[in-house]
């Protein structure tokens, strides 16, 4: 019996310190991502606007009170969490269950095992308990990841925290490379203007086959066109991978030069085949130029990315599809315009002029900032 | 400036409610600062392992006194009256215990009214509470609505006090002015007279200032009991400028009224740790460890004292202060920094933090906590910062460090 009491003193003086001190309510919620454990600490004071802690009314909370309402609090607390993976919702699974302090007195600890599908680590945690009650509440949140430490907080207009850190996940670093590449094919005008350029040949009617140009079947042109094609995206993979993975490094204000350059040279070509018939060939040829070009976009986008090979595979494939889409829309177009007179005559040398032109441009402009 | 805090401490007046915020919550720095950034900065200081998990407690330990004044359900007030007494009791609790939890009870009771049109009366509330937060701008705009709108007298006064407060309290004394002239001819009495007096000492007319409001004191020796505290509270803050004796005893009046004026302790307490006087400092703050500015008071008593528990104080406000920084809401700023200074001997935090509170603060304690920290710290531009302005103003006190 004493040495009850004297156990129950002890932890009297471990929990009433002299004074407790007034402070707005805090939660505080520990994770450890290494354990995939977190533990939840809750002032008591603040369970009780929750759950009937105070059975007898008599303004105290004792043990046995809280021990009665155990099942209650720890569903209370577990409705007001969600941990979530990429696949989903995660599991809780309650550990340990007791008393902690903090500054302003005494807390309900609360330990669990998180548990998410597949084994993943939890990505994200969503909390709500006592915003409803009081609008000053927070949850002060720290996140244990091997050496690192950070502490962050949930409030009413931020309820979920992310707990990787800022990192993202391999799928989401994928989709959101996938569109950056197929945002910069779009908006870059050289690439879609190189694009036009190679394509271009492919709408034309051989000289001297005149309006039987159907001699050509739609057949051989689509093939000469997967080709150009093929041999682009092939060529600026290998050099954007090269780029990206740092085997290979250009000054970005030459690559751009240059790329300005192929784009006139290949306008010229049309005319004028002094790099040869064969237009495939240069596709390939310039299209490592391109890509690094490519490469340049990419490195100031992979700033704090963990996985680039995910990124420059997300990259590259947008790059393609973007390339894809073009030519959906675009080739059929051109095809049609062949059958017009005009198109051969006036059409395509204004187009080229004008791509011509404008390359030109940017060689001069670009090569005045190397 | 009494007034503007030590209001808060005379508002519980039935005809006057609350116009101040919690004195101890109003003391500190820029609410919200850095919020998040700050937290993310420090995760040095709370980020030590917590305590361990204590499964083994006993069934008849008693764990927790729960405070009598708790909101009982999240229901919703049945009627604008019955909101306005629910605040009103919430921030008057928060107001007397220093408890910030209540401000937060009453806040979400505004946050259930969102989007719905307020009444007058719980404009001014709400007003209050933005105060008590330290977010000064949404509490202006209330009240200036309250002053467009309203022909009720006392809204009315209720909200040209709070006006004058906060443009007081942050030391823009010529925005103060024309509200303590309104609030005189649309509401006479010592809390005008003490708005003006307050207004003229802070701008180079202590002296007369003082003996105005004395007199006037005198002659309105039968105002109601709050307004003569209020004077009373604004007569000890002139005289403290002054550098008179006589602040002690007009604050000692106002505590014998009301003990739990915790804008008032704080300012008696921290004159007796100016004047030499420590035992005298601990005694005010006896009982008052819960309230941050109180206990920094404490702790710097004790320690001038050597007091056997100087160390377990300031080590348990070191945790108050490392939640704090890791919550992120600086409404204790002010308090802050007079620890680092005075405890943990940190000029240079010491002044960031004091600077960061002068920004939103510009009280006499304010300015005098930022000036002490520039010269600790020799920081010259910080230092040359302050006199520029308190020479801009004609502000001279007593308790400013001297010149070096």
């Amino acid at each position: 019996m004493l040495v009850k009491q004297l156990l129950a003193l002890l932890a009297m003086a471990a929990f009433a310190s002299p004074a407790l001190a007034h402070k707005a309510s805090d939660s505080f919620l520990y994770v450890d991502m290494d354990a995939s454990e977190f533990r939840i600490d809750i002032a008591l004071r603040d369970l009780a606007l929750l759950v009937p802690l105070d059975s007898d009314g008599d303004q105290k909370v004792t043990g046995l009170e809280l021990r009665a309402q155990r099942s209650l609090a720890t569903q209370t607390i577990e409705n007001a969490i969600t941990l979530t993976s990429e696949q989903g919702a995660c599991s809780i699974r309650g550990q340990a269950w007791g008393l902690s302090s903090h500054s302003d007195g005494p807390y309900l600890a609360t330990q669990y095992q998180i548990a998410c599908p597949n084994g993943e680590r939890p990505e994200q945690i969503e909390y709500s308990l006592l915003f409803d009650r009081d609008n000053l509440h927070r949850g002060l949140v720290q996140i244990t990841s091997g050496d690192a430490r950070s502490l962050t907080v949930l409030s009413p207009d931020k309820p979920t925290v992310d707990l990787t850190g800022g990192a993202i996940g391999p799928w989401s670093t994928f989709t959101t490379f996938l569109y950056e590449g197929v945002v910069h094919l779009l908006i870059g005008l050289d690439h879609m203007l190189f694009l036009l350029v190679l394509v271009l040949p492919a709408t034309l009617m051989p000289r001297g086959q005149g309006s039987q140009g159907t001699s050509r079947s739609l057949k051989s042109r689509l093939l000469q066109l997967v080709g150009i094609v093929s041999a682009f995206t092939v060529a600026h993979s290998i050099t954007l991978a090269l780029s990206a993975l740092n085997v290979i490094r250009l000054p970005i204000a030459w690559v751009e030069t240059v790329i300005a350059l192929s784009i006139a040279a290949a306008a010229l070509n049309v005319v004028w085949p002094f790099l040869g018939r064969k237009t495939w060939k240069l596709a390939f040829a310039f299209g490592l130029i391109h890509g690094f070009g490519f490469a340049s976009v990419l490195g100031d986008l992979t700033g704090g990315v963990s996985n680039l090979a995910i990124a420059l595979a997300g990259f590259n494939l947008g790059v393609e599809f973007g390339q894809l889409g073009l030519l959906i829309i675009g080739f059929p177009l051109l095809y049609a315009l062949a059958h017009i007179r005009a198109y051969q005559r006036f059409m395509v040398p204004l187009m080229l002029i004008g791509v011509g032109t404008i390359s030109l441009m940017w060689v001069a402009e670009r090569a005045g900032s190397i | 400036m009494t007034s503007s805090d030590r209001k808060s401490s005379h508002r519980t007046q039935k005809s006057l409610h609350p116009v101040f915020s919690l004195p101890a919550l109003r003391r500190g720095g820029a609410f919200w600062i850095g919020f998040g950034a700050l937290g993310l900065l420090c995760s040095s200081l709370a980020a030590a392992a917590p305590s361990p998990i204590q499964s083994d407690f006993d069934d008849d330990m008693v764990l927790v006194t729960l405070p009598a004044s708790a909101p009982a359900s999240d229901r919703v007030p049945s009627s604008p009256e019955a909101m306005a007494r629910e605040v009103q009791k919430l921030i008057s609790e928060a107001r007397r215990s220093g408890d910030p939890r209540f401000l937060g009870y009453a806040d979400r009771l505004f946050k259930q009214q969102a989007g719905q049109a307020l009444t007058d009366e719980l404009l001014v509330l709400r007003a209050t509470l933005a105060q008590s937060l330290h977010k000064f701008e949404a509490a202006r705009q209330d009240l200036n609505t309250v002053l467009n709108r309203s022909k009720a007298p006392l809204q009315r006064a209720q909200a040209l006090v709070t006006l004058a407060n906060i443009e007081l309290a942050q030391g823009r004394y010529d925005q103060a002015k024309p509200f303590c002239e309104q609030l005189t001819e649309e509401r006479p009495g010592l809390i005008a007279a003490s708005c003006l007096a307050q207004v003229a000492a802070r701008t180079g007319g202590a002296k007369p200032a003082y003996k105005k409001l004395a007199a006037t004191t005198r002659f309105l020796r039968r105002a109601n009991p709050q307004e003569r505290m209020w004077a009373q509270g604004t007569l000890g803050d002139i005289a403290a400028q002054l550098g008179q004796s006589s602040a002690a005893e007009h604050w000692q009046q106002v505590l014998s009224q009301n003990p739990d004026d915790l804008y008032i302790r704080a300012q008696l307490a921290d004159w007796y740790l100016q004047n030499g006087k420590p035992k005298q400092a601990l005694a005010a703050t006896e009982e008052y460890e819960s309230v941050d500015n109180l206990a920094v008071i404490r702790a710097i008593a004790m320690r001038q004292v050597n007091h056997p528990n100087a160390q377990a104080l300031a080590s348990r406000l070191r945790e108050r202060f490392d939640e704090a920084l890791w919550r992120g809401s600086m409404l204790h700023q002010r308090d802050l920094a007079r620890f680092e200074l005075d405890i943990e001997q940190r000029p240079e935090n010491a002044l960031q933090h004091a600077m960061a509170n002068w920004d939103s603060q510009r009280e006499p304690q304010d300015t005098r906590l930022a000036l002490r920290a520039a010269l600790a710290a020799q920081d010259n531009t910080a230092l040359s910062q302050l006199r520029d302005w308190l020479k801009q103003q004609n502000q001279f006190d007593a308790r400013f460090p001297e010149e070096s």
